[in-house]
């Protein structure tokens, strides 16, 4: 199977996950749709790694791991203070800052 | 299977890394500071932490601004190619250290919240809970917010000196993880903040992940995450391909998201309004020199053989940011989401230095952006200090009639809001008029014309205010302006010195400037 | 196609073993229920119960979950590095002692916080 099938892929899953964000209103599914993207992200860097030969690629998806998991510690602790607060993940009912 | 093969590569193609620790050390110094924050937060009893934070935060921020000024003249690649020390580059490093310090000043402030700082006594509370009034009463402090801030630094330092995307992307993460944290931080109207800090954080990452795709595609294209290969290969391969054109839209879309340029720019207002204050005003600062230094420099380096390509992007997007920004100003009842929408406007202006592309405009935009820093700090430092019994008395009505009760404040307010408006003699308008003369220059004589008039929309914005201050009579509960300590009074003298002194004897700092050059490729 | 040959034959091997003793248990094993056998994780600790108005959300599970999440992915650094050990001698270990130091740092932060702590 030709790499640049991963590609296409990655765009799919990034395209999926952006929809995601949009169109859902828990912050949790808007976070998970986030960390896909990140993940979309590593797909096409590795895919692209093996297209062009060189390792530049795999290095940066160890990095895009690890930074994950930091923005899922970071996200996480500022939902679950909301939650904890407000009893609800959904980011239409904090509203105090539209007027 | 591909293990196996990515193996036999890494045998055949292996050099080691040469690291110039010395020219990386304001970095080094800052992250070090960073971790043994860490250590004094696990280790030192609880009185004595923040004493010993502040000695480390302000001590590591001078020894690196003094590393900054000792590497002036260097001009390298380092790392095998991930970093560019060079003069825009130390010269917004150095910009960066010394709006961090002005920043921590506002940040250490204790007088002027009877409370406390400006920051949750503990983060971990719940708003309005048993638990939150009794840490409060308690007099505690949340700590943890120096080594954030020092990581948030060091993040900002690597940001404008990055040559390649995966340290950019770390960069940027490493700057904006803390501040995600430090937003949501703030001792009053605390539920404002949480949701600030939410906004931000899922806007700010939905935004680094355009940043990685788009990265991924100028990878794929050209084989490789150096900014000085990718031109390479763009250079080599004139005409227009999908891969390329689409990763720079990417990369562009999350850079200018920490710029807040339209229409990227709609967590500002709710940021910079639910924040604490010096949080508001040390990322309104800092985080925009950083992020348009990064910005410079790939539009500069990677993309400059594109030009043709991005410029109607950046063109669009540049007017969309100014009058955006300046007219929606226009309808703001709140100081902060005024100041705001303002500091989106500024941004547009300091995009024509980006558009210009030449030296003149890149000269233009860093010194536009020192003296927009400086004076956003001084404005925010003066919002913390006109309260009322609930806190800072941010709505405009408030701020009526301030001239009677407080000339002075007024006035510094007043010089703030006249350099944001760039009238002669302050640094805004030294600034304005280098980055539109450098657009000129480069043939945008469209794009000058819409920031002059934006500029106007704007300046009549801060008239308004000014007039309110000096003229209108003071609500019925005026709001009191507290006396704070040193801190802030030596933060917003200093924000008061810069504005005053960058409007009326700019050359030394032009001649910086000038001597600094243009990024190395 | 030859290449997922094997993984194929793993695949149907593993299906095979895990088909075969759940279905070898259901016919040998004793069949005795009680009400702990029946709960959804039968591990010996009572669920902890839905939060009711004001009760507490149980944030220690998060935060367990989120220390791990951390400490767990630092670990990916260490492969490359045991991957390149011989080629990248001295100045490797340095690097790498100085990472796993910090790491430590937010390790001696998490324990002098009461982080791992499970009450």
């Amino acid at each position: 199977m030709s790499p640049s099938a991963y590609v296409v892929l990655a765009a799919i899953l990034f395209t999926l996950g952006s929809v995601g964000v949009l169109v859902r209103r828990n912050a949790i599914v808007m976070f998970m749709s986030v960390e896909m993207m990140l993940n979309a992200c590593n797909l096409a860097f590795v895919a692209f790694a093996r297209m062009n030969g060189n390792l530049d690629g795999q290095v940066v998806a160890f990095f895009v791991m690890v930074v994950a998991a930091a923005e899922v510690v970071v996200g996480l602790a500022i939902i679950v203070t909301i939650f904890r607060t407000r009893r609800s993940a959904s980011v239409d009912e904090p509203n105090l800052l539209k007027y | 299977m591909s293990g196996v093969l990515s193996a036999s590569v890494v045998a055949d193609t292996f050099t080691l890394p040469t690291i110039d620790y010395g020219a990386l050390a304001p970095v080094l110094i800052v992250a070090a500071a960073a971790v043994i924050g860490v250590l004094v937060e696990a280790f030192a009893p609880r009185g004595a932490r923040r004493p010993l934070q502040l000695v480390l935060v302000f001590g590591s921020l001078i020894a690196a601004f003094v590393a900054v000024v000792m590497h002036a003249g260097i001009r390298q690649l380092d790392g095998g190619g991930a970093v560019a020390i060079d003069g825009p580059g130390l010269v917004l490093q150095g910009a960066v250290l010394l709006i961090s310090i002005v920043g921590a000043m506002l940040m250490a402030e204790r007088m002027v919240d009877p409370a406390g700082d400006a920051f949750a006594a503990r983060a971990s509370t719940l708003p309005g809970s048993e638990d939150e009034r009794q840490f409060s009463s308690r007099g505690f402090l949340q700590t943890e917010i120096w080594p954030l801030m020092l990581f948030a630094v060091t993040g900002m330092l690597l940001f404008p000196i990055a040559n390649d995307l995966l340290l950019l992307f770390v960069a940027l993460e490493v700057m904006s993880l803390p501040l995600y944290l430090l937003v949501g931080m703030a001792r009053r109207r605390r539920l404002l903040s949480q949701e600030a800090a939410l906004k931000y954080f899922i806007l700010g990452s939905f935004s680094s992940a355009f940043f990685l795709f788009g990265s991924a595609l100028l990878y794929g294209y050209s084989g490789s995450i150096k900014f000085g290969k990718i031109a390479e290969a763009i250079a080599g391969n004139p005409g227009q391909n999908m891969l390329i054109l689409v990763g720079v839209g990417m990369v562009a879309v999350g850079l200018l998201f920490k710029i807040g340029a339209a229409p990227f720019h709609q967590w500002t207002p709710d940021v910079y309004q639910g924040a604490p204050t010096p949080v508001t005003a040390f990322m309104a600062a800092a985080v925009k020199v950083a992020a348009f230094g990064a910005i410079l420099r790939v539009f500069y380096v990677i993309f400059g053989g594109l030009r043709w390509d991005w410029q109607p992007m950046l063109w669009v997007i540049a007017i969309l940011t100014m009058l955006i920004g300046a007219i929606v100003a226009v309808t703001q009842t709140d100081v902060k989401r005024m100041l705001a929408y303002s500091s989106i406007a500024q941004a547009g202006f300091i995009l024509l230095g980006v558009i210009a592309a030449n030296p003149a405009g890149l000269r233009g935009a860093i010194f536009y952006l020192v003296a927009y820093a400086f004076t956003t700090l001084g404005t925010f430092a003066v919002v913390t200090l006109v309260r009322d019994s609930t806190g800072e008395a941010t709505h405009l009505s408030k701020w009526a009639g301030l001239a009677k009760t407080s000339p002075l404040t007024a006035t510094v307010f007043a010089i703030f809001l006249l350099s944001l408006a760039g009238i002669p003699l302050t640094s805004g308008f030294i600034g304005k008029f280098a980055v539109f003369t450098a657009a000129i220059e480069a043939g945008a004589m469209p794009l000058v014309i819409v920031a002059l008039f934006a500029s106007l929309i704007a300046a009549f914005v801060y008239g308004r205010v000014i007039v309110l201050m000096f003229f209108a009579d003071p609500p019925a509960d005026p709001p009191a302006v507290v006396v704070p300590s040193a801190f802030t009074t030596l933060a917003i003298a200093i924000s008061v010195a810069v504005t005053v002194v960058l409007g009326i004897i700019p050359q030394p700092f032009l001649t910086l400037l000038e001597q600094a050059g243009v990024f190395i490729r | 196609m030859n290449v997922y040959a094997p993984i194929l034959v793993l695949l149907a091997l593993g299906a095979a073993f895990a088909i075969f003793s759940v279905t070898l248990t259901s016919f040998t094993g004793p069949k005795r229920y009680n009400r702990a056998k029946r709960d959804a994780y039968e591990c010996g600790i009572d669920p902890t119960p839905q939060p009711v108005g004001g009760g507490h959300f149980p944030v220690k599970y998060y935060l367990t979950a989120m220390l791990f999440i951390v400490f767990d992915i630092e670990i990916v650094f260490l492969y490359p590095w045991a991957v390149a050990f011989d080629k990248l001698a001295l100045f490797g270990l340095i690097e790498m002692l100085i990472f796993i130091g910090t790491v430590l740092v937010v390790y001696a932060y998490v324990w002098r916080r009461r982080g791992l702590e499970w009450e």
